[in-house]
């Protein structure tokens, strides 16, 4: 079972949802509608995982990135075949941050930011992804902090 | 998705910033149970990443910048919440609370239906105002 589940929230859900599906792959397997045509509860998977979203409550103190200057807080998401999913988000509109490249702590990322403003970072192994790069990646620094550093500046 | 997250990864993960994130490790470490694996600084005390795991869960905490905030410097406005599954929801609590977190809702149960399922959570706050939710599940979707 998945731990930690993010919450997220959006001021439009259920064009949140429906980019969410086209751009990013995540498939609904909940959705509680509500009579004003929000959004009570949903849960999008993608493979094993699950992300949990629903209608902003400005009042509760949950908003859209829309209503504010930053963000707080970012998701790392861990795919198959990280240009694939790159070319299709691109291709359904999403914002990217930052396309596809290897990261020199051994990942190999994009950045891409969705229609409200949440920004998500989509990764694989660069070892299981592209056995080709291997070679080159022999006596690379694997030490944590220079992985770190670089995760860091993925981010 | 057909490959696995590479080890010690859930397939999803969030990133969380404040403005002193080395306070936010000792803090989510006493208060929520979490243990940090990783973290490392630029300067003193400076966290620019960190990664935190919580039964296999992963958390990531870093340093605020002026894309980044804390939710304390965004009028405490939280875009996502974390709602993570824990054994003894009640212990938990407590723990939480005696470390000073700021509880919205006390631990109650939540019975969404013969068709849904049935939790036992509470919500809170950390020092810097990213919201938590921690949940035991009571009955699961049939």
């Amino acid at each position: 079972m998945q731990r930690i589940v993010p919450m997220l929230v959006y001021a439009d859900a259920p064009a949140a949802i429906e980019f969410l599906g086209k751009a990013f792959g995540f498939e609904v397997r909940f959705r509680m509608d509500m009579p004003d045509g929000s959004v009570g509860h949903a849960e999008l998977a993608l493979g094993d995982a699950v992300v949990m979203l629903a209608s902003e409550w400005p009042a509760g103190g949950v908003v859209s990135p829309l209503r504010l200057p930053a963000l707080h807080a970012q998701l790392f998401v861990r795919v198959d075949d990280v240009d694939a999913h790159f070319e299709r988000a691109r291709a359904e509109g999403a914002t990217i941050a930052a396309e596809p490249a290897d990261q020199e702590y051994g990942d190999r990322t994009y950045r891409a930011i969705d229609p409200e403003g949440q920004r998500w970072i989509f990764g694989a192994p660069l070892a299981s992804k592209r056995p080709t790069a291997r070679a080159s990646r022999v006596g690379t620094s694997r030490r944590a902090s220079s992985r770190a550093a670089s995760r860091r500046r993925a981010k | 998705m057909s490959l696995p997250p590479p080890p010690g990864w859930p397939r999803i993960s969030s990133a969380l910033f404040y403005d002193d994130a080395a306070a936010a490790l000792e803090w989510l470490e006493k208060a929520f149970g979490f243990v940090t694996r990783l973290r490392v600084e630029d300067g003193p005390g400076r966290i620019v990443h960190s990664e935190l795991e919580l039964d296999g869960g992963v958390v990531m905490v870093a340093s605020a910048d002026a894309n980044r905030r804390s939710p304390r410097s965004l009028g405490g406005a939280n875009t996502q919440a974390l709602c993570v599954y824990v054994d003894d929801v009640d212990a938990h609590c407590e723990r939480a609370r005696a470390n000073g977190a700021t509880l919205v809702t006390e631990p109650a149960d939540r019975d969404y239906g013969d068709e849904y399922w049935a939790d036992r959570g509470y919500e809170a706050l950390d020092p810097e105002g990213h919201r938590w939710w921690f949940c035991q599940r009571l009955r699961s979707r049939s």
